[in-house]
């Protein structure tokens, strides 16, 4: 089965066909899931330019994130389910739009850059000067913060490109 | 007189029609290229200005003190908070006559309104003692209700200018 045939099966799904047909849904879960990207990007900003040595450089980068990384996952949660939503939604308008994939992959990146490079500053031994790959924490702190960039951008274009 | 000449109706229609506002209505990108700016400098303006509020509310962040937070955080809320004016201005005129109807888009103004009050009140308040409470937990219920108050303005605005784009006279 194409993606295409499973997105026009989807679309006719009772399911789908009420979240379009009660007016308010859509833009009350869009406005949830703007408020979870608020809380990505607040949470990305703070744990980020932490270990780029721009913000709070006399706080350890353990305080940081140990405040700041349980906030980003429960907003990376709320920020797919309520996308999950709106994909039910409108499926064609979503699957079928190569910025959606784009998005996706890049959310993905987040994710990865997340478990791999911030989740281990929660050990109680975690040293920054002594962390694998260490010359990388740095630019891969400015990479993480421009990944959360474009996925506002690529989830406002969705809506424009076709 | 004409209705469409009375003094606020006459200033959107010119809005409308100036440079700028005709050469965003007319560009095929420059809207969606602006609206992504507003989106991410919002998220900014909620995401940061949310930390120091729930610090305020008595929920800790990675700071200690709740004035060094502030002196972290508010930085980032202000320039983004600007830029989030400049973008929304830029979207306004591409359709002033439209926005200037749109009960939303009215309802969101009003509420940034409120939230700077609400602001301005914890500034001539609960701020000035902060020397008492920096570093404590719980907050003061001063500070607490300085908190809850601006993270529920700060949604609301989200909210309503979500709701902008799906009422008359713009859906």
């Amino acid at each position: 089965m194409s993606v295409e045939s499973f997105a026009n099966g989807l679309y006719n799904t009772p399911v789908s066909t009420g979240i379009r047909e009660v007016t308010w849904i859509i833009p009350a879960v869009q406005s949830v899931h703007i408020v979870a990207i608020a809380g990505v990007v607040g949470a990305a900003i703070v744990m980020d330019l932490r270990l780029a040595g721009v913000l709070a450089t006399d706080e350890t980068p353990r305080v940081v994130v140990k405040r700041h990384l349980p906030w980003l996952w429960s907003s990376l949660a709320l920020l797919l389910a309520t996308g999950f939503v709106l994909g039910l939604g409108e499926p064609y308008r979503v699957l079928m739009n190569p910025v959606f994939w784009a998005k996706m992959a890049l959310v993905l990146t987040g994710f990865a850059l997340t478990l791999l490079f911030r989740y281990p500053i929660l050990h109680p031994d975690y040293r920054l000067e002594h962390a694998r790959a260490a010359r990388l924490v740095k630019p891969l702190a400015w990479a993480s913060l421009a990944i959360w960039v474009a996925v506002v951008f690529c989830g406002r274009w969705i809506a424009y490109y076709q | 007189m004409d209705p469409d000449a009375a003094p606020p109706n006459a200033l959107m229609q010119a809005l409308y029609d100036s440079a700028i506002g005709t050469a965003i209505r007319e560009s095929a990108t420059l809207f969606p290229w602006i609206e992504s700016a507003h989106v991410l400098m919002i998220a900014v303006v909620l995401g940061t200005i949310a930390i120091v509020d729930l610090r305020l509310i008595g929920v800790a962040a990675h700071r200690r003190g709740a004035r060094q937070l502030i002196v972290d955080m508010l930085p980032f809320t202000w320039v983004a908070f600007v830029l989030a004016v400049v973008t929304g201005t830029l979207l306004f005129l591409s359709n002033a006559t439209g926005y200037y109807e749109s009960i939303p888009f009215r309802f969101k103004l009003l509420t940034i309104v409120i939230a700077g009050l609400n602001m301005g009140v914890f500034h001539l308040t609960a701020y000035r003692r902060i020397g008492e409470w920096d570093d404590r937990l719980p907050t003061p219920r001063a500070a607490k209700l300085a908190g809850f108050s601006s993270l529920t303005l700060w949604l609301v605005i989200v909210f309503l200018g979500r709701w902008i784009g799906y009422s008359y006279p713009l859906a």
